[in-house]
C-alpha cells in the first residue's frame, strides 16, 4: 500500500522546487537557467563559435564574403555548458551528462570520431585497443568523461565476451 | 452450405490482416507476461546491487546501463515500495500535476513502469499521454521519399508537406548512394514551405552522422536501440557505442532521437521469454541513461507483431506513454503500414491523435503509399482530407491543415525551381523545366520523367567527395536568385551555433523561435488547461474548403 506521508512530502518537496526554480535569469557568474532559454534570443550577445565569432556575425553576406565558412557554423564548448545547465534546472540531469559529453568531443575530429563510434561496436576492438582509445581520448583531446565512458565500456565487453578475440 | 454472410465477412480488409494467440514462452505477448520480472532494487552505497529480480552480478550490458544510468537512485526505493495502481491512479488523476508525477516515474524499474502501465485501460493511457507529454503544443513529422530517389519530386513534396503543417520531415533511400541528394533536396524543399523545419536523412548510422556533420541535415532519429543483450548485439551496437554516437550528434549542434519499439526482440529472435512492452520499457531506459532527449517508439517497423496479439495496439499505447513518464520527447509511431482495414488503421492512430503527442506520427507519408520507402504508413498522401476532416469532427489539433490547390501548386513549383538552380550552382546534373512542371503537378513518382541514375549517383559521390557543406548549400541557393531561402537555411544553420533546438521535445516556428519542453512545458491539469487551440488554429482547422456556406444559398 501507498504511504500516504511519504507522498505527501515528496509532492510537497516537489511543489518547492518547482517554485523556487527557474524564475530569475543567471546572474553574473551564476548558472543558467530556464528562465534564460532560448540562448539565442535571451542571451545573443554571449554565445561564441568555436572560432571566437558572434551569433550575429552569422549572415549570408559575411558567408558570401568568405568571413563565415563552415568551422564558423559550429557550437562551442561553453555553450553546451550552458544548455547542459538550463537541463539541471528543468531536471534533466542524465540529459546534461550528454550534453557534457559532447561538449569534450567537440576537439575531436569528424572522422576521428566516427572511428572511435565503430570502435566501440561490438566485437570490432581488443581490450588493449579500446584503452589506448580512452587514453587517446583523455590525454589528446582532454575529453575525461569520455574516456572514463570508453574504459568501462572495455570492462562490459570484456565481461560479456563483446571483445575482438 | 456455406453461410453467405461469413464469406462475405471473409472478404473484409480485416480479414486480409495476420492474427496470432499468445505464445509467452517465445516473447509473443504484448504485456503482463508471466514470465516478466517482478519489480525490485536494491541499493547499496549508492550502487544498485539488484534490478528486478536479477543481481549486479549477473546484469548483463543492459540490466547494467539501466542501473547505472537510467533511475534517479534518491526516489527509487520509497517509489519502489508504493502501489503500482496508486502511481496509475495518480497519472490519470488531473489534480497531481505533471512535474510531481516525473519525480516518480523516473525514480522506477522497468519492470515497476510497466506494472503501472498495466493497470491502465486505453482510455487511461490516452489521458496519461495528455498529461505526460514532454511539450504542451502537439506536433507531427511526415515520410517525404520516392521509389526513384527523384530529387525534383522530393524538394516538392517537402516543400507541400510542410504547408501542410508537419515541423519535422524524414527521408530514406531506395538506393544508398543517393542518400547526398535525397538530403539536400528535402533541406531545400522543406525551408520553400515553410521556414524553420527540421530535417533528417535516416541511413546507416555512420553515414547518417556524417551528412548531419556536413550540413545536410538538422537532426537525426535512426539511431536504433534494443531491449535484450542479444538483439542489440545482432543490430551491431552496444548502449555504449549508441551513448557515444548520441554526444557525437550534440557536439556538433544536431537534434538527435533514438529509435526502438515493441516487437523488435522476438521478431529478430532473442526476446528471452519478456513481454514485448517489457522489452521496449528497457529500450526506454537506455535512451533516458545515455541522456538522449527522446525516442521514436510505437512498434515503428515491427508494428505486424503486436498487431497481431491481443492487447497489442493496447501495448504500442503504453508505450507511447512510458516514453512519457521517463521525460522523453516520444515521436509516437503510426508509421509503417500494419493493416488492410481503414477501421484499424484510423482506430489505432487515434491513440495518440485525440491525446496529442510531441510527434503523433513519426511518419505520417506525405507521398502515396507506392513511394514511401519506409514500407509504407499508417497514414499516407491521399488521407490528407480524412485527416482533415478527422481534426475538424473531433476539435483535435493533429498538426496538419487543410490547404487550397493553387497554394500548393505554387510552393511545389518554386521548391522545384530553387532545387533546380541549386543542382546547377553545385555543378550537379541539369534538372530540366520538363522536371520542374512535372513535380509540380505530380502526385507520386509514376507523374515524373526519368532522370539518369548512373549520372547522378556519380555527381552525389563526387560533391561529397569535394567536401560540399551546408554553407555552400546556402551560397547555391543564393547564387540561383533565391534570398528568402538562403536566409531560411542560414536560420538553420544558426541552431547548431546556440543548440537551443536540442533540448527536449524541439521544433521550430517559421521565426527560428525554438519551441521545446523547456519553454513550452506541458502543464496540463484537467478541463480548461494544457494545451488549449487558439481561435486562429481552429479557423484553420475548421476551413476546409469543400465546406459550404450557407450564405450562399441565400
Amino acid at each position: 500500500m501507498v504511504d500516504n506521508a511519504v507522498l505527501e512530502k515528496m509532492i510537497k518537496e516537489v511543489m518547492q522546487a518547482m517554485a523556487t526554480q527557474g524564475s530569475k535569469p543567471a546572474a553574473a557568474g551564476g548558472k543558467m537557467t530556464r528562465a534564460d532559454y532560448p540562448l539565442s534570443e535571451t542571451k545573443a550577445d554571449q554565445i561564441k563559435t568555436p572560432t571566437g565569432k558572434a551569433l550575429s556575425d552569422i549572415t549570408l553576406d559575411n558567408i558570401l564574403a568568405g568571413n563565415v565558412t563552415a568551422d564558423d557554423v559550429k557550437i562551442a564548448p561553453e555553450t553546451l555548458e550552458y544548455q547542459a545547465q538550463i537541463a539541471e534546472s528543468v531536471g534533466r540531469d542524465a540529459f546534461a551528462r550528454n550534453l557534457r559529453r559532447a561538449a569534450e568531443l567537440i576537439a575531436v575530429p569528424d572522422d576521428r570520431i566516427l572511428e572511435i563510434y565503430n570502435a566501440l561496436r561490438p566485437y570490432r576492438s581488443t581490450k588493449a585497443e579500446l584503452l589506448a582509445i580512452a587514453d587517446e581520448l583523455e590525454h589528446k583531446y582532454g575529453c575525461k568523461m569520455n574516456s572514463k565512458h570508453v574504459r568501462e565500456a572495455a570492462d562490459v565487453y570484456e565481461r560479456r565476451g563483446r571483445l575482438k578475440e | 452450405m456455406k453461410s453467405k454472410r461469413f464469406e462475405v465477412l471473409s472478404n473484409k480488409p480485416v480479414n486480409k490482416d495476420g492474427f496470432v494467440k499468445e505464445w509467452p514462452e517465445v516473447g509473443l505477448i504484448a504485456m503482463n507476461s508471466p514470465y516478466d520480472p517482478k519489480p525490485s532494487i536494491k541499493i547499496v552505497n549508492g550502487l544498485v546491487t539488484e534490478l528486478d529480480g536479477k543481481c549486479r552480478e549477473d546484469f548483463d550490458m543492459i540490466d547494467q546501463f539501466i542501473a547505472d544510468y537510467a533511475i534517479d537512485l534518491a526516489n527509487a526505493e520509497k517509489v519502489m515500495a508504493m502501489d503500482s495502481k496508486q502511481i496509475a491512479k495518480m497519472c490519470v488523476d488531473i489534480n497531481v500535476p505533471r512535474a510531481e508525477l516525473v519525480k516518480l516515474t523516473t525514480a522506477m524499474t522497468p519492470a515497476k513502469v510497466v506494472e503501472v502501465i498495466g493497470e491502465m485501460n486505453v482510455l487511461e493511457m490516452m489521458m496519461t499521454l495528455t498529461k505526460m507529454r514532454a511539450r504542451k503544443t502537439p506536433s507531427n513529422q511526415c515520410h517525404v521519399t520516392n521509389l526513384r530517389d527523384n530529387p525534383v519530386q522530393i524538394a516538392a513534396d517537402a516543400a507541400e508537406a510542410a504547408l501542410r503543417g508537419f515541423d519535422e520531415q524524414e527521408t530514406t533511400v531506395g538506393i544508398v548512394r543517393y542518400a547526398p541528394f535525397n538530403a539536400l533536396s528535402l533541406l531545400v524543399g522543406a525551408q520553400v514551405g515553410r521556414p524553420g523545419i527540421l530535417t533528417q536523412c535516416a541511413v546507416e548510422e555512420a553515414t547518417e552522422l556524417i551528412l548531419g556533420m556536413r550540413g545536410f541535415t538538422a537532426y537525426a532519429e535512426t539511431v536504433s536501440v534494443y531491449g535484450t543483450e542479444q538483439v542489440f548485439i545482432d543490430g551491431d551496437d552496444t548502449p555504449w557505442s549508441k551513448a557515444f554516437l548520441a554526444s557525437a550528434y550534440a557536439s556538433r549542434g544536431l537534434k538527435m532521437r533514438y529509435t526502438s519499439g515493441t516487437g523488435s526482440e522476438v521478431l529478430m529472435g532473442n526476446a528471452e521469454k519478456r513481454s514485448m512492452l517489457y522489452l521496449e520499457a528497457r529500450c526506454i531506459y537506455i535512451t533516458k541513461g545515455a541522456g538522449v532527449q527522446g525516442l521514436q517508439n510505437g512498434s515503428i517497423s515491427c508494428i505486424g507483431v503486436p498487431g497481431a496479439v491481443p492487447s497489442g495496439i493496447r501495448a504500442v499505447l503504453g508505450e507511447n506513454c512510458i516514453t512519457t513518464m521517463l521525460d522523453l520527447e516520444v515521436a509516437s509511431g503510426n508509421d509503417q503500414t500494419f493493416s488492410h482495414s481503414d477501421m484499424r488503421r484510423t482506430a489505432r492512430t487515434l491513440m495518440q491523435m485525440i491525446p496529442g503527442t510531441d510527434f503523433i506520427f513519426s511518419g505520417y507519408s506525405a507521398t502515396p503509399n507506392y513511394d514511401n520507402m519506409f514500407a509504407g504508413s499508417n497514414f499516407d498522401a491521399e488521407d490528407f482530407d480524412d485527416y482533415n476532416v478527422l481534426q475538424r469532427d473531433l476539435k483535435v489539433d493533429g498538426g496538419l491543415k487543410p490547404v487550397r490547390e493553387e497554394e500548393v501548386v505554387k510552393v511545389r513549383n518554386k521548391a522545384a525551381k530553387v532545387i533546380q538552380g541549386v543542382f546547377k550552382a553545385l555543378d550537379l546534373p541539369e534538372i530540366t523545366e520538363a522536371e520542374v512542371e512535372a513535380a509540380t503537378y505530380a502526385h507520386g513518382s509514376k507523374d515524373m520523367p526519368d532522370r539518369n541514375v548512373v549520372e547522378d549517383l556519380k555527381a552525389a559521390e563526387a560533391m561529397m567527395a569535394r567536401g560540399v557543406t551546408g554553407v555552400d548549400i546556402v551560397k547555391a541557393v543564393k547564387k540561383a536568385g533565391y534570398d528568402d531561402i538562403a536566409e531560411s537555411l542560414l536560420g538553420m544553420m544558426k541552431l547548431r551555433v546556440s543548440g537551443d533546438h536540442l533540448h527536449t521535445s524541439a521544433i521550430i516556428d517559421s521565426n527560428f523561435h525554438v519551441i521545446s519542453a523547456v519553454n513550452d512545458t506541458n502543464d496540463y491539469m484537467g478541463p480548461g488547461t494544457g494545451y488549449q487551440m487558439s481561435e486562429e488554429r481552429w479557423n484553420e482547422v475548421k476551413s476546409i474548403p469543400n465546406a459550404i456556406d450557407a450564405s450562399d444559398f441565400e
